[in-house]
């Protein structure tokens, strides 16, 4: 008897389970599908694709093994592609993050002006990357340019900002810091607000001056959110193309030329699909490791 | 707690992306759908959908043909669709083409011709040529040769010129005058040219900064996407110093002779001592800002620098000749019909109208694009027309000596990348000439192999 009871149970649990799956992806569908015809279809493709050799107008491609592999590895190109890829990076994330910071600190305290400000520094977030780049341009401009103008102020000699390799690739981090600060600033304020005030009371009847509140409390209280801001500006900055292709287009002597132009260049206009898809994956892979790298360092320091 | 709000961020922005392509989706639905439409409307009329990315100041000169064409010809409607750049119509090209749903006509570049035949997707020249409605080979050969040339791939005709271009000099005459040269003389040679730029380039209150700059070289960041432009610009003076791009049999480059050389020195002497690292990359703008005096370019240009440069005492001038020939480089607009077409007949008879002596005056005249062949030269309207135009004249007259891009069977695009590299790595990386011709040309080299062996 009892057994049976609890059968009956079981089945009813099934059906129930059953037909909430059913009106779960009911509900879900239409993400379902966007989610499976333009991230998942295209992702699971060009894995296959990155085995072959397809130039887009042809209605076939031919299977050519590890080939785009082997050729993206002995490619000098590819490594300075790479290199410089990371230096964005390196270039980009610690600025960022710092001045960041800095800023959300600053505009959490009582000041006037804050909602403007907070406005202005989040403002070049929503600018269109084309419109940026030509207003950056004319910044750079070496004869007419105001950045220029202003380091001529100091008596420092006019930099050719765009046309010189070394200087093309920190022209390149300044405008993307840029163009990226106003996303940290917003995580970073968010982080800022969710600090009990309790905890800086308790520090200021300890005796705790400006300085050890911000290092003892703020700093280790904000980790989660630094580590967040950590993985995707990561992320965001292996990835990064819209400016490079308006401000530099790879050049000069392709010092800026970072991964995901690579890609591009070869994908859409040298049409060699298979090897783009290759050096895609290569791509996924350098950030899947990084991640999964900073997931594991990190979380036992910040979720403890 | 910080975690779950930045969550929830990320939630609200993938909806609101997941919300923007679901609209994507159903505006691309419905645009689709329209066409079909409309092709199937009337039996008898047919609809040629036609691509191009002619510049917006081209369009009503396009529209008054495509008006002209349909009086001519009642039952054909021509549809032409405007792509913005050259890069958006081949990547529209290639999804049309797998979607089955290419344009009848298109235009399209010797670039990734090559990809076009290999995939099967447009017509031999020559199967509507030597059809019952076809044309003639004299009237064929008049076309000029350089243009025809760029038209096939293989030596096999798969396109037709619709207009032409070429490169011509544009100068400042006041600024002539003001150094002490004949206005009306403007460089005949590259000593003239290398001597006239330097005396050009003047920095008249001694701060170190060039006020005026004898010459403008589209060197990096100038350079436009994918360094072409740069390339194009170079090309004439590779001629002028008797070298070529490639040999006939396409196994070696040959960019790097001592043609190729003494070409490329003559771009890192013009660099270096006129000091165009610091020049802008706005030239037309400098040009009309009295900021520069010589400066190569178009026809293409005629017609917004007879409205912005009306203050200013300019013409256009033959490209000087070098050591060993006279030239300049040609180019064009190229019609190609496509396969899937339904209706290539009446495609083909679009193109074959295009190409008659006088269309190509009526477009040429009202598109400032030059004409395709020798022709055009006899109808009257257009003789009128050069004697009221003479700077339009140079660029008509410079077609006699103009050479097109020798069309490279595989890579082309790769080889013209190494071309650049070696220009960019002997101006704005200082390097030696010699060695970074030589450097690319072995890149090129391995890959005309490498291609062959496939």
């Amino acid at each position: 008897m009892e057994m049976n009871i609890t059968q009956d149970k079981k089945v009813n649990q099934n059906r129930k389970s059953k037909k909430d799956l059913l009106s779960a992806l009911l509900f879900l569908s239409p993400t379902l599908v966007i989610f499976t015809t333009f991230i998942l279809f295209p992702v699971l493709f060009s894995f296959y694709l990155s085995f072959q050799s397809w130039n887009m107008f042809s209605t076939q491609s031919t299977f050519i093994g590890l080939e785009n592999y082997s050729r993206m590895f002995s490619s000098d190109e590819f490594w300075m592609v790479l290199k410089n890829t990371l230096i964005y990076t390196l270039g980009t994330i610690p600025l960022n993050m710092a001045l960041s910071l800095i800023i959300a600190y600053v505009l959490n305290k009582k000041l006037k002006g804050k909602k403007f400000l907070r406005t202005a520094f989040f403002a070049p977030v929503v600018i269109s990357p084309v419109a940026a780049a030509v207003i950056w341009r004319w910044l750079y401009d070496p004869n007419f340019g105001l950045l220029n103008y202003f380091i001529g102020l100091f008596g420092i000699k006019a930099i050719n900002w765009l046309n010189d390799p070394t200087a093309a690739m920190f022209a390149l981090i300044i405008m993307g810091v840029w163009k990226t600060l106003g996303v940290n600033m917003v995580l970073f304020s968010a982080g800022l607000q969710g600090i009990p005030e309790s905890y800086y009371e308790a520090a200021q009847l300890d005796g705790a001056g400006r300085w050890a509140k911000f290092w003892h409390i703020t700093i280790p209280m904000l980790s989660p959110t630094t580590f967040f801001i950590m993985i995707m500006s990561m992320i965001g900055s292996f990835q990064v193309f819209d400016i490079v292709y308006v401000l530099t287009s790879g050049g000069p002597l392709g010092s800026t030329k970072v991964l995901v132009f690579y890609i591009y260049e070869h994908a859409f206009k040298f049409f060699e699909m298979g090897y783009a898809s290759a050096v895609s994956y290569f791509l996924f892979a350098i950030l899947f490791i990084f991640t999964m790298l900073q997931v594991k360092y990190m979380r036992s320091k910040v979720l403890g | 707690m910080v975690i779950l709000k930045t969550r929830a961020l990320a939630i609200t922005k993938f909806f609101f992306f997941s919300k923007l392509s679901f609209l994507v989706i159903v505006i691309l639905l419905s645009t689709s759908s329209c066409g079909k439409k409309d092709e199937n409307k009337n039996g008898k009329e047919v609809t040629i959908v036609f691509w191009h990315s002619f510049v917006s100041s081209t369009v009503p000169a396009l529209n008054e043909l495509i008006g002209k064409f349909e009086k001519e010809h009642p039952t054909i409607r021509i549809k032409a669709q405007y792509i913005p750049t050259g890069d958006a119509l081949v990547q529209k090209l290639i999804t049309a083409i797998q979607s089955k749903n290419a344009p009848d006509i298109s235009w399209i570049h010797s670039d990734f011709m090559e990809d076009l035949v290999r995939a099967d997707a447009i017509y031999k020249m020559s199967y509507f040529t030597d059809g019952n409605n076809g044309i003639n080979k004299e009237e064929l050969e008049d076309i000029y040769p350089s243009l025809r040339q760029y038209a096939s791939w293989k030596g096999t005709l798969y396109s037709l010129p619709m207009e032409a271009t070429n490169l011509a000099l544009l100068y400042n005459k006041e600024m002539f005058r003001k150094a002490g040269l004949d206005p009306n003389h403007p460089p005949k040679t590259w000593a003239e040219l290398e001597d006239y730029a330097q005396k050009l380039t003047l920095d008249t209150n001694g701060d170190g900064k060039y006020e005026q700059t004898g010459l403008y070289l589209p060197i990096y960041p100038a350079a436009g996407p994918l360094s072409s432009w740069m390339v194009w610009q170079w090309m004439p003076y590779l001629w002028q110093a008797g070298g070529d791009i490639i040999d006939d049999a396409q196994t070696h480059v040959l960019y790097d002779s001592p043609s190729g050389i003494e070409a490329l020195s003559l771009w890192q002497r013009i660099y270096n001592r006129l000091h165009l690292s610091t020049f802008t990359s706005d030239y037309d703008v400098a040009f009309a800002s009295k900021h520069l005096a010589m400066a190569m370019d178009g026809p293409w240009d005629l017609p917004r620098y007879n409205d912005i440069l009306k203050n200013l005492d300019w013409a256009f001038a033959p490209l000087p000749a070098g050591p060993q020939k006279q030239a300049t480089i040609v180019g064009g607009e190229y019609l190609a019909i496509f396969k899937q077409s339904s209706h290539p007949n009446e495609a083909w008879e679009f193109v074959k109208w295009m190409i008659k002596p006088e269309t190509q005056a009526f477009w040429a005249i009202r598109s400032g694009y030059l004409p395709i062949r020798h022709a055009v030269l006899n109808v009257p309207e257009f003789q009128q027309y050069l004697t009221k135009n003479p700077n339009f004249k140079v660029f008509v007259d410079q077609m006699d000596f103009g050479l097109a891009q020798k069309p490279i069977d595989y890579g082309g695009l790769q080889i013209q990348r190494h071309i650049a590299e070696a220009i960019e790595k002997s101006t704005v990386g200082r390097e030696d000439v010699k060695k970074a011709l030589e450097e690319s040309a072995n890149k090129s080299n391995k890959l005309l192999q490498s291609q062959k062996r496939k």
